[in-house]
């Protein structure tokens, strides 16, 4: 077991259930706008957390791979350019949105859409990043390069549609819209079924026995929502969080030990000696610091609504 | 057709300067604007004061949106970083420095959930001042975030913690001797936080007064005057006490930069040649090893630093191979940076004195019109003292170890995304200042006359 992988992959994990429970967020703004205001008491408090675990996800990552740093910037940084507009464009929509006062032309609802593309684009940028990292499909090791053209094969393709299904599948959970019960098992089930199919044409040995946790995970999920006596359990948000993170950190045979295409051995580039033993005692005292601001955070929300208090 | 290396490295050094330099906008205003509301609102509750707490919630409102596009604009510094300066990004994640942007995303974490506490659930708190002690813990993941940062900065100009010679003996390859806690505290670090912090705050200060006094002067609503004259009040006081600092510590800045790194003084007051009873030369550049143009003042450079390290025999450029000096423009940026901070000092002089005077200054129109110009040359001496820091230091990304074109990534492939940044900053930046005010102006008055 590589520690450090497991630190920076558990930091990941929560980024990428954070970003994932924005983009269904995201999708019911452009979708459902008038039944806005389930989606926005999520939205509004969590942006800047989800933002802050993206900086964590980013710096554990580079003290965990120095040896990374090089190739990943000359492979990815145009890549990575276009992310980072697009996180300053939604950092900047959504909280001009939260307190805009109607003026001329521009309104809470076009800068609350404006967020909801920006998060949209800014998931699918992940997605082709993080299938490039899982299959190293349009990376090019050798001269450094990336190519969305060669990006472009039926796994990638695949990886990306099933993702997104899973996350349309799942946004009626997370916000609870019985309205949309009936398509919460077909859209997540083809999810699945589409995410798993991916793997297999990237490269059929990411199928692992350990690929089973995920896939029951997330149907338990829509079917624990879809029987009335049980979807109290997986509609309270901190639940569903939780069990989306750890479908996500049961993914990393996906990239561990080896990512891109088996291409790179990842305990090959993670930092060893002295760097080795701060990264782990800074964690174990920034991970004190968190888990107790986190539990003053839960005991004054459950004390009062989520509400802006100005 | 390809770009060429050379041209790409100076796009990618511009690159970042703008980036780095519109960063700092947000962040300046960021320090200010939480010293303010959590003075605010201790000042409400201690007076008992509706306007102050009236003030503390508009700004908090304000606050959200700073924090929010200057977190994501900080994202966009981190990243960049790696994908522009990989080369050094490795070395920083190979060495201590690392350890302090661990800890500065630890800060963040801070700041993040203790706003969202302070501002999200603000009528949840049962006692006024356990609501105010979360503005300290937000300050705090503020300041903390940012000295963090500087700390890094430090590290760059004077590195430590890692087994120097060997590194570059081995041609930047092999990192060894690593101490990863020693860049915590590195020969710079004490004087650079301190000066970075209370330039950073003055400059802030002055930026978000010059917004009151303009409204001040400007409106003719009784209770919107009382609410600007008491932001005033503080922000003269937070100013009065960071210029004196911002003196005190740049003077400290300068000494340690005569002892930890002699070029950079060198250039910065434009010596050829080392010697005793040098002169203080100003606005004018070394030509053939001889001072051209601009004016000098004897002796004065010599007593300066006598006074502040002792030492007596100060540095020249000849000292040291021509290759490795900056651009000697530096002289000329910390000039007009050290006649801007006497101009500013001399204006909080005239305010103090008007306070001492009981005069009120925060509502002398005369006052506060010069407040708004001065609010641009605040920021205009901060921009160009970060300007002659990390201009001054080079052509080195880490002194002395590593140059920036070792460090850059010179991909043609960058020059696209680079532009549309550059572009997107000219927006987001001037977007967000408006939307500064619009959501100030814009929020439920509630001021009682």
């Amino acid at each position: 077991m590589n520690g450090i992988f497991e630190v920076n992959y558990a930091a990941f994990s929560v980024f990428a259930t954070l970003l994932i429970t924005e983009i269904m967020g995201a999708v019911g703004l452009i979708i459902a706008w008038p039944s806005r205001s389930k989606v926005l008491d999520y939205l509004v408090p969590i942006w800047e957390v989800t933002g802050t675990f993206g900086a964590f996800w980013v710096v554990t990552g580079d003290f965990a791979y120095p040896a990374l740093l090089v190739p990943v910037s000359a492979i990815f940084a145009p890549l990575l350019i276009v992310f980072l507009i697009l996180w300053v464009a939604r950092g900047a929509s959504i909280s001009f949105a939260e307190f805009i006062t109607k003026r001329g032309w521009l309104d809470e609802e076009k800068l609350y859409k404006s967020y909801a593309v920006s998060t949209i684009v800014l998931g699918l940028v992940v997605l082709v990043l993080l299938s490039a990292l899982v299959g190293g499909q349009g990376v090019n090791l050798t001269s450094g390069s990336f190519s969305i053209v060669s990006w472009a094969t039926a796994g990638s393709l695949v990886f990306v549609i099933g993702t997104l299904l899973l996350a349309v599948g799942l946004a009626p959970v997370f916000f609870d819209l019985s309205a949309l019960r009936n398509l919460i098992i077909p859209l997540s089930g083809l999810g699945v079924v589409l995410s798993v199919l991916s793997y297999w044409l990237m490269s059929p040995g990411l199928l692992t026995p350990w690929m089973a946790i995920p896939v029951l995970l997330t149907l338990a999920v829509g079917a624990l929502y879809a029987w009335r006596r049980t979807s109290k359990l997986v509609t309270n948000k901190v639940a569903f969080l939780a069990v989306l993170s750890v479908i996500i950190f049961s993914l990393q045979p996906l990239v561990y030990p080896n990512a891109i295409g088996k291409a790179l051995s990842i305990d090959a580039v993670t930092t060893t000696g002295a760097m080795a033993d701060a990264f782990f005692s800074v964690t174990l005292v920034g991970g004190i610091l968190l888990a107790l601001m986190l539990s003053f955070y839960v005991v004054v929300a459950a004390r009062g609504p989520s509400g802006p208090g100005l | 057709m390809a770009a060429d290396p050379v041209s790409m490295l100076s796009f990618v050094r511009f690159l970042f300067a703008f980036t780095i330099g519109s960063h700092i906008l947000l962040v300046s205003t960021s320090i200010a604007l939480v010293f303010l509301i959590s003075i605010s609102e201790f000042l409400s509750i201690r007076k008992n004061d509706p306007v102050y707490e009236a003030l503390a919630r508009r700004l908090s409102k304000v606050f959200v949106i700073s924090f929010g596009v200057g977190t994501a604009s900080g994202i966009v510094m981190a990243v960049e970083l790696v994908g522009l300066f990989p080369s050094f990004m490795t070395l920083v994640a190979s060495t201590g420095a690392m350890v302090l942007l661990y800890a500065e995303v630890s800060a963040f974490f801070l700041e993040v959930l203790a706003l969202v506490l302070y501002v999200y659930y603000w009528n949840t708190f049962r006692g006024r001042y356990s609501h105010w002690v979360v503005s300290l813990f937000v300050v705090t993941g503020t300041l903390a975030s940012a000295v963090f940062i500087t700390m890094v900065n430090a590290w760059m100009n004077t590195p430590n913690g890692f087994d120097v010679s060997s590194f570059i003996s081995s041609g930047l390859k092999t990192i060894t001797g690593v101490e990863p806690f020693a860049a915590f505290l590195t020969a710079s670090t004490a004087i650079q936080v301190f000066h970075v912090s209370v330039t950073t705050l003055f400059a802030g200060t002055m930026v978000i007064g010059a917004y009151f006094a303009y409204w001040f002067v400007r409106s003719r609503d009784d209770g919107e005057k009382a609410m600007y004259s008491r932001a005033l009040k503080i922000l003269g006081a937070v100013a009065i006490i960071t210029i004196i600092l911002s003196g005190i510590s740049g003077s400290e800045e300068m000494g340690s930069l005569l002892v930890n790194q002699p070029l950079k003084y060198a250039a910065l007051d434009a010596n050829p040649v080392p010697g005793t009873n040098l002169p203080d030369r100003f606005f004018g550049s070394v030509v053939g090893g001889n001072y051209v143009g601009g004016f000098s003042v004897p002796g004065m450079q010599a007593l300066l630093a006598r006074f502040e390290t002792g030492v007596t025999t100060l540095p020249g450029l000849s000292q040291f191979p021509a290759n490795t000096w900056p651009p000697l423009l530096v002289n000329t940026t910390f000039n007009v940076m050290t006649a801007g901070g006497l101009a500013l000092g001399l204006f909080m002089f005239a305010f103090f004195v008007s306070l001492v005077r009981k005069r009120r200054p925060y509502e002398s129109r005369r006052l506060l019109y010069i407040w708004i110009p001065a609010a641009a040359l605040a920021m205009l001496v901060y921009e160009l003292g970060w300007a002659t820091d990390e201009v001054g230091r080079q052509p080195w990304i880490v002194y002395n170890v590593m140059t920036v074109a070792q460090a850059a990534n010179t991909s043609d492939a960058l020059l696209i995304p680079g532009i549309v940044v550059v572009l997107f900053y000219l927006a987001v930046i001037p977007v967000t200042f408006y939307f500064y005010s619009r959501v100030f102006q814009g929020s439920d008055k509630g001021v009682p006359a």
